[in-house]
């Protein structure tokens, strides 16, 4: 369950490193990067200084363009190849789990790897992620007598249907 | 009309819950209050029979605009094509704008259409004045009550006025109604102060399937969903109830509810707050 969750948040990240990649290959003049094999490996935001050369102005020539993602890059370059490659980081972002930041892997324009970096509450403590559904046994379910309920839940009853319903007899005994 | 229940003796500490329950919008509404001693400040009984008074008085204006079943509404003459929506009331049109926004966000799964265009703002106008009647009952100072409108509840504090205790609601059995399948804390300190539950046991199809998104035999009978708020829990299950596994997994990602979804043929599919720890 917790992997969806990191998933569905790393895609989102990575929407926003694409978002990043098309930004910073516009400027170079390229017009589809993407997760495409187009763009090179080098990466310029930790300031390698092969960025210079792939900005250059040789907009559509193979393999002279820069990308970035849109925070820091960390190294891993692929040196000579024709895709993009590396690891990024995705921006913190805040969700109602709290903060979370992941950093995706790439190798031959796709994603291989997806590694949550932060992942914790305000406590520090790592939380469930995922509040996805699951099968669940009415034998395991957690038992409810109406001895021990206030009140019930259930599909719109009718006037009539309610004179035979335990919320009727609830409320007839107040409790 | 009112009705009030018999006085019970105190189970617990000095409360006792008393309950009035009154018919409208075609189902049964009941507000249920701790009572404490008026000597010591408690609500008593003509507390309860006032701000019960209150939140009829607030459902039977509700009906007497959104009732389809008042050929005199205006609802109706809506329905009717007698009038149109831009020349309709404010509370009208601002229940259809909540409505088509939750249309948006549930991406069609509810709708306040029926199949046939007629406009049909029933699915949220219960949650509408469950929500309004409790914003009511805070203003007139009342801290700890449970309020009950044909199977959707919402509470507020504590049966245990100056505790953090929760109220417990059941969740009825689809196939046996006079059983409960489990019981949700709601109010004390927990996050979620509403339930709501959708089906078609009780009232035939009154919730319109969306397009393809209930499958033969993956479809639930039954959807119960707790949230913050009234009209976000009785939304969502009609719109589970409508749209299926698909809105389910929509609906635990993007808000924050826990969900208990019942299929035809028994079995269930629960968000970690429903299953056992």
């Amino acid at each position: 369950m917790k992997i969806r969750g990191t998933v569905a948040a790393a895609l989102a990240s990575a929407g926003i490193l694409l978002v990043g990649w098309q930004t910073g290959t516009q400027v170079n003049g390229i017009s589809t990067v993407a997760s495409s094999t187009t763009a090179t490996g080098t990466t310029g935001a930790a300031g390698t200084g092969s960025a210079g050369t792939g900005s250059s102005g040789t907009a559509g020539s193979s393999g002279s363009s820069s990308s970035t993602g849109s925070s820091s890059s960390s190294g891993s370059i692929g040196s000579s190849g024709s895709s993009a490659a590396g690891t990024y980081k995705g921006n913190t972002v805040q969700t109602r789990f709290g903060p979370v930041q992941v950093q995706i892997t790439v190798a031959s324009g796709k994603i291989t790897d997806i590694t949550a970096l932060q992942l914790t509450n305000t406590d520090g403590k790592s939380i469930q992620i995922s509040n996805r559904a699951a099968p669940l046994l009415r034998s395991k379910v957690l038992a409810a007598q109406s001895a021990n309920v206030q009140t019930v839940s259930g599909a719109t009853i009718t006037s009539d249907a309610y004179l035979t319903s335990l919320q009727a007899a609830i409320d007839a005994a107040n409790l | 009309m009112q009705r009030t229940s018999d006085p019970m003796p105190a189970a617990t500490g000095t409360f006792v819950l008393k309950a009035r329950t009154f018919e409208c919008m075609g189902t049964v509404i009941g507000l249920t209050l701790p009572m404490g001693s008026p000597a010591e400040g408690q609500p008593g009984p003509d507390e309860l029979v006032a701000a019960t008074a209150v939140v009829e008085r607030l459902f039977q204006d509700l009906d007497e605009i959104f009732s389809l079943y008042r050929p005199d509404s205006e609802a109706s003459r809506l329905a009717r094509g007698e009038l149109k929506l831009p020349h309709a009331s404010a509370p009208m049109r601002e229940a259809y704008a909540e409505a088509h926004e939750w249309r948006l966000r549930t991406e069609g799964a509810f709708t306040p259409e029926r199949p046939d265009g007629v406009l049909d703002l029933s699915g949220i106008i219960k949650g509408h004045a469950i929500r309004e009647a409790g914003t009511s009952l805070l203003a007139l100072g009342r801290r700890d009550w449970c309020l009950n409108a044909g199977g959707d509840v919402l509470v507020s504090g504590s049966p245990r006025p100056g505790s953090t205790e929760p109220w417990t609601a059941g969740v009825v059995d689809p196939a046996d109604r006079r059983t409960l399948i489990t019981g949700y804390a709601l109010g004390g300190n927990g996050r979620h102060n509403a339930i709501a539950t959708s089906g078609s046991a009780e009232r035939g199809e009154h919730i319109w399937r969306a397009g393809n998104g209930a499958q033969d035999g993956g479809g639930f009978v039954q959807v119960t969903v707790a949230a913050a708020d009234i009209v976000t829990a009785d939304v969502l299950a009609t719109a589970i109830v409508a749209g299926g596994a698909p809105m389910l997994n929509h609906a635990a990602d993007n808000w924050d509810v826990a969900v208990l979804a019942i299929r035809a043929d028994g079995s269930m599919l629960a968000t970690p707050a429903f299953q056992p720890a």
